[in-house]
């Protein structure tokens, strides 16, 4: 498979901060990567390096094996690397009519067969009868799905999305990502997307790369990444997460801890005290006292309609958080059994 | 965004107020043109010198406008584009030539280079005092612009210049069409420049009919020309903007702007910058300084200067806050409540911005005559003259300046109860204050300037700036001109400074 | 909502109220002094602060009458006067200009003046009507540079011999020179008048911004002859000494109409409260005071109280200028049309 874009040990400095260290990432054609991270850690720069804003202060980068900036030059600049941007708040030229703004980045812009795709992008993005409306006329999600239609149309290399749905509601972000998925999959298009949204990156992405202190700290998709994340750092970062102390025995397979003496863990760890990281859903809730139970004082509960979260201490008064169905929320202050269901996380200092 | 509600009764009212009283110099004009009978008015103007002379003043118009939009967007460009800085001292060192009056540019142009005088040396006068007007808001029009949308441009396949051509530029064509407006009104009614220049143009012949004919009917059936022709430039106008909107979308964070500035560019930036501010600026001040001569054999009387510096500042001051407030309701509905009514509003206010000053002037002395007896040639009616000269620069910078200020907010108060009126008064008012104080810092600017309704309205013995270089420019009395010059322009550093507060980064938003 | 669009509505009456309450409290002081008749005399003064405001402080200290002088163009003084009417505040129109106080005198607006006065001054110099008379005079001149010119133009026509191509200075927009054209019209006719200027456009003469400019090109040598008024040489003279100066006045005398002499002049207000002391301030600037103030201070032609003029300049006799009313000479509108159309006008 071709590589749509290549990062090769890109560093980047924002004044005197080194924003960016030793980046690497593939992006394969046709796939969706997802970067995540916290905010401020260099997902914005890096997205301005890819698109041609500035070039990075040491490194290559390369879109569909074209070199493109190597080493603080600047070899191809933006207009002509064809890698479109889908902005944080659109920025739709407010002057130009929604077909302006899709047609802007097509050569010949009157002719039939620019038109043609003019409307065929819009379609794709469910806003064809709005192509002779102003932006300002539209909501904040109708006027993504322009910016969207707008990078699709004249079949970029690559399309960078920066936290594309962040100015919208809850509910509208849901489904605007969607339909830019289904868009962009429509298109065959190679995206790149930046957000700090776990959810969103895990449900949409091909590939997701974490990026903490300007490192990737892990590049994978979705279902390795969270199961096998591969330092605490990420692991934190990935879907919620408690810690617990413990240590690590027999093979280096299993931890004891105060969730038992013999758990199993995914990722082996030499023998000696380990952090042990557990996610909500692999606790279960069990009649207290049952075989392999260790008791849980519940000390707090969530209920979220679809499941719930009860907060309690173990034995070594350590903190659990456990993810359940609604319809078996244990009582405040009552006690509980609890067992752990599939391999835990465990991580050395 | 246009909004549906009907406008609310205490915005409508002054406004209408404010309408009608710009009006006055209509109502004067049509008064007295047509008391020798309609015949008299269509011979009067349909003279061939008439048409030669409207001809040369459309041609001023025509070239002045089309060089004040190039320089005026350059300016801005350099200001809130290019990585120049520092960019106060830029807007301060751009916004100067607002400071001095088009007739001592024009002489002190012609008096360093006598061969300029002509259409050249009033084109470039003109240009020089006019642009600033394009400038100012095609900045703030930049500042709001999402410097995103130029980055996605790039992204798109355009070139650096095609960006700016496609994007900035378009995004800034209200501001534009604006600033290009009230330099095509200007033009058309200046007389000072061009009489220092020789050049002829249509505003002589009425000078000529005041000052040579002493005929006033004559001079207002010649005005009335100048009226057509404000109100056909300010329906243009109006069609131009109305189908272009500058509106804000999203909530834009500011990004820093990167662009690829080579060595080269920067030379080429700077050396225009220098260049504009030395021509529009520099000349007439350093020829100011000139004259002074201070040496030992000019005694230049400091009481003097002081006290009418006072004079001036002044009148300035309560012309540029009766202006503003004056302005407000007119700016408020037109960008608040588009509409057909609110468009006749905004309109009226421009279409006597084509009349010289003095024909303004003798408008307001047949309305206070008749009318305001007790408060002829008292102050009052002075500052009644000046804002409605002045009224059509509050109205066009107020109005962009809260056209382009974000909705959400306002949308935000309505939504938790706020009446129209309240929302005006604690969002819009309040978001819009940086166009409101550029409002009365131009005001002020052109008061400071303003001379022939200070000379035929002013409480007798009060002495401005202006009318101290009036009077001894008149006899040539260039060492004494001086001083007062000087401090004209010194004194034009309080609204300067005012305007560059108001264009500052984040202020505007 | 209609609470507080009614609150809005009593804010904006209570604001209405005040302004109307501070604008009356501010023209209050000032109602009387128009009014009554012991107030300051008000003077529209068309003659420049710099030359006339000494001698109106003489007045004062003489008279003790207060003056407040309103000064500005004398052509946009008569048209405020006239856009005034009888409502003007003003008691003096003191005009650089005949035509001017022509065209007010026309609007009905000044009185006729007391035999006492306009018989300081020769009928020659005063309206027809007696409603204004003249303070001083300005006769036009050629002046010239004797290192260039040996044998000097008689006559305003002979200026239009083709020896004098390319070397005649003049100031096309200056008021005097207009004048002078407007009586060329008003003596000759329009179309021989037309002739003349026609054929003075075909000698190429050199158009300067000032009489001042005019006067310098000719005494540098950059022209040979110059068509100004008579004073420009002195003042030159006053300022930079006789030894600066090369150039000469020549005269136009007996009744050429090259000569013209065009006057300063004054007239009372009909709708004056003051005629007293207005007539008072136009009997001063009639006296031997007033007339020598302008013969020395401007070198201006005295015209009245029996001054002799600066002892360098002719005599008005020895003038003899051109028989004029110089109320005619208002007609100036149609003169810059007739100058434009010869191309005298534009640049």
């Amino acid at each position: 498979m071709t590589l749509s874009l290549s990062i090769r040990d890109v560093s980047h400095h924002y004044g005197d901060r080194l924003v960016l260290d030793s980046v690497n990432l593939d992006v394969p054609q046709r796939s969706i990567t997802a970067i995540i991270g916290p905010s401020g850690v260099g997902k914005t720069t890096l997205l301005r390096l890819i698109g041609g804003f500035e070039a990075p202060d040491k490194g290559r980068i390369e879109v569909e094996g074209e070199v493109v900036a190597e080493n603080s030059r600047l070899i191809i600049p933006p207009q002509s690397r064809g890698v479109t941007i889908v902005p944080q708040d659109g920025a739709l030229f407010s002057h130009l009519t929604v077909g302006g703004n899709v047609a802007f980045g097509l050569k010949n812009r009157r002719s039939t067969a620019a038109r043609a795709r003019v409307t065929e992008v819009l379609e794709i993005v469910g806003l064809a009868q709005y192509e002779k409306h102003r932006p300002s006329q539209l909501s904040g999600g109708m006027q993504q799905r322009v910016a969207l239609a707008r990078a699709l149309a004249p079949h970029p290399r690559v399309v960078l999305l920066d936290e594309p749905f962040a100015a919208l509601d809850a509910g509208l972000r849901e489904q605007v990502r969607d339909e830019t998925v289904r868009a962009l999959r429509a298109t065959n298009a190679t995206a790149i997307w930046v957000t700090h949204d776990q959810e969103e990156a895990l449900s949409t992405a091909d590939q997701v790369a974490v990026m903490l202190g300007g490192r990737m700290q892990q590049i994978a998709n979705p279902a390795t990444l969270y199961q096998y994340p591969i330092s605490q750092h990420v692991a934190e970062f990935v879907g919620d997460v408690f810690v617990i102390a413990g240590t690590s025995v027999g093979a280096g397979n299993h931890v004891q801890c105060a969730l038992g003496d013999a758990v199993p863990i995914a990722n082996a760890c030499p023998a000696g005290p380990v952090n042990i990281v557990v996610r909500p859903e692999q606790l279960s809730i069990v009649d207290e006292g049952s075989a392999g139970s260790v008791s849980v004082d519940v000390v707090g509960s969530k209920f979220f309609g679809h499941d719930g979260v009860i907060e309690g201490t173990l034995s070594t008064g350590e903190r659990v958080v456990i993810r359940l169905q609604a319809d078996q929320l244990p009582q405040v202050g009552s006690r509980v059994g609890v067992t752990t269901r599939g391999m835990l996380l465990a991580y050395t200092d | 965004m246009s909004s549906r509600t009907r406008a609310p009764f205490a915005l409508v009212a002054p406004a209408l107020v404010a309408s009608v009283l710009s009006l006055v110099p209509v109502w004067y004009l049509f008064q007295t043109a047509f008391t020798s009978g309609f015949a008299a008015v269509v011979d009067e103007l349909f003279q061939s010198r008439t048409l030669q002379l409207v001809l040369r003043s459309l041609l001023l118009m025509v070239t002045v406008t089309s060089a004040s939009v190039v320089i005026g967007v350059f300016a801005a460009w350099v200001v809130a584009r290019s990585p120049l800085r520092p960019r106060l001292l830029l807007i301060i060192a751009f916004s100067l030539s607002l400071a001095i009056p088009s007739y001592l540019a024009a002489f002190a142009w012609v008096s360093w280079i006598p061969g300029i005088s002509g259409f050249l040396g009033a084109f470039i006068v003109l240009t020089f005092v006019c642009y600033p007007f394009v400038m100012l808001p095609v900045i703030a029009s930049m500042d709001i612009s999402d410097p995103m949308s130029e980055k996605v441009a790039l992204s798109l396949g355009r070139t650096p210049f095609g960006v700016f051509r496609t994007v900035t530029l378009g995004q800034s064509r209200p501001a534009i069409t604006g600033g290009a407006l009230l330099v095509a009104l200007y033009v058309l009614s200046d007389f000072g420049a061009v009489a220092a220049m020789r050049y002829e143009v249509f505003t002589w012949v009425i000078y000529g009919a005041y000052r040579a004919g002493f005929n006033p009917s004559r001079a207002a059936i010649l005005s009335t020309v100048l009226l057509m022709a404000a109100l056909v430039l300010t329906l243009i106008e109006a069609r131009v903007r109305s189908t272009r909107d500058t509106f804000r979308l999203g909530s834009g964070v500011r990004r820093a702007t990167n662009i690829q500035f080579g060595i080269p560019a920067r030379i080429a930036t700077i050396t225009g910058a220098v260049l504009l501010v030395a021509l529009g600026a520099g000349v007439p001040i350093w020829r100011a300084i000139y004259w002074t001569g201070f040496d030992s054999s000019n005694q230049v009387q400091w009481d003097v200067v002081i006290s009418s510096i006072a004079t001036s500042f002044g009148i300035g001051i309560v012309t540029s806050v009766v202006t503003a407030l004056v302005a407000l309701p007119i700016a408020l509905l037109s960008a608040r409540y588009r509409g057909r009514a609110s468009q006749i509003l905004e309109g009226s206010t421009y279409v006597a911005h084509a009349l010289p000053g003095i024909v303004i002037a003798i408008s307001i002395v047949y309305l206070g005559i008749r009318t305001l007896r007790p408060l002829y040639q008292e102050m009052p009616l002075l500052i009644l003259a000046q804002v409605l000269i002045f009224l059509p620069l509050a109205v066009a910078s107020m109005r962009s300046a809260i056209a382009m200020s974000t909705q959400s907010l306002e949308h935000v108060a309505r939504s938790l109860g706020a009446g129209s009126m309240m929302t005006l008064l604690r969002v819009t008012i309040p978001l819009a204050l940086p166009g409101i104080m550029a409002a009365g810092a131009l005001s002020m600017l052109s008061s400071v300037k303003e001379l022939p309704a200070t000379l035929l309205l002013r409480p007798t013995g009060t002495e401005t700036l202006a009318t101290q270089i009036w009077k001894f420019s008149s006899v040539s009395d260039y060492a004494s001109v001086g001083p007062f010059a000087l401090a004209m322009i010194l004194l034009a550093v309080v609204p300067v400074a005012v305007l560059t507060a108001t264009t500052r980064h984040g202020v505007a938003r | 909502m209609n609470q507080l669009r009614t609150k809005a509505r009593v804010k904006q009456l209570i604001a209405g109220a005040m302004a109307v309450a501070l604008i009356a409290g501010c023209s209050s002081g000032s109602s009387e002094s128009a009014e009554t008749s012991t107030g300051p005399l008000v003077v529209y003064s068309g003659r420049s602060e710099a030359l006339v405001a000494e001698l109106f402080s003489q007045f004062t200290t003489q008279t003790g009458i207060k003056l407040e002088v309103r000064y500005a163009d004398s052509g946009e003084l008569a048209a405020l006067l006239i856009t005034e009417g009888d409502a003007s505040p003003a008691d003096v129109y003191f005009s650089q200009d005949a035509g001017a106080l022509g065209a007010v005198e026309d609007a009905g607006l000044l009185s006729t003046l007391p035999s006492d006065i306009t018989n300081l001054v020769d009928s020659r110099f005063r309206s027809t009507q007696d409603r204004w008379v003249a303070t001083s005079g300005r006769a036009r001149v050629a002046v010239y540079n004797p290192e260039l010119v040996s044998v000097v133009p008689n006559t305003i026509d002979d200026i239009l011999n083709p020896m004098w191509k390319g070397k005649i200075g003049f100031a096309p927009t200056n008021a005097s020179w207009q004048s002078f054209v407007t009586a060329l019209r008003v003596i000759r006719g329009e179309a021989e008048a037309e002739q003349w200027l026609t054929a003075f456009k075909a000698n190429e003469p050199v158009p300067y911004e000032k009489n001042g400019a005019v006067r310098d090109a000719v005494n540098i040598g950059e022209v040979s002859l110059g068509l100004v008024n008579h004073y420009y040489l002195y003042e030159k003279i006053a300022a930079e000494g006789a030894d600066a100066v090369v150039a000469k006045n020549h005269y136009f005398i007996n009744g050429d109409v090259g000569g013209l002499i065009n006057v300063a002049g004054v007239g009372v207000l009909e709708s004056s409260k003051n005629t007293n002391a207005a007539n008072q301030l136009v009997k001063f600037l009639l006296s031997v005071q007033g007339q020598e103030y302008f013969g020395l201070k401007t070198f201006e032609y005295p015209l009245a109280a029996g001054v002799a003029p600066f002892s360098e300049l002719p005599t008005i006799e020895e003038l003899n200028p051109p028989a004029i009313d110089l109320s005619n000479l208002k007609s100036l509108a149609e003169t810059q049309e007739l100058l434009a159309k010869t191309g005298l006008l534009t640049k």
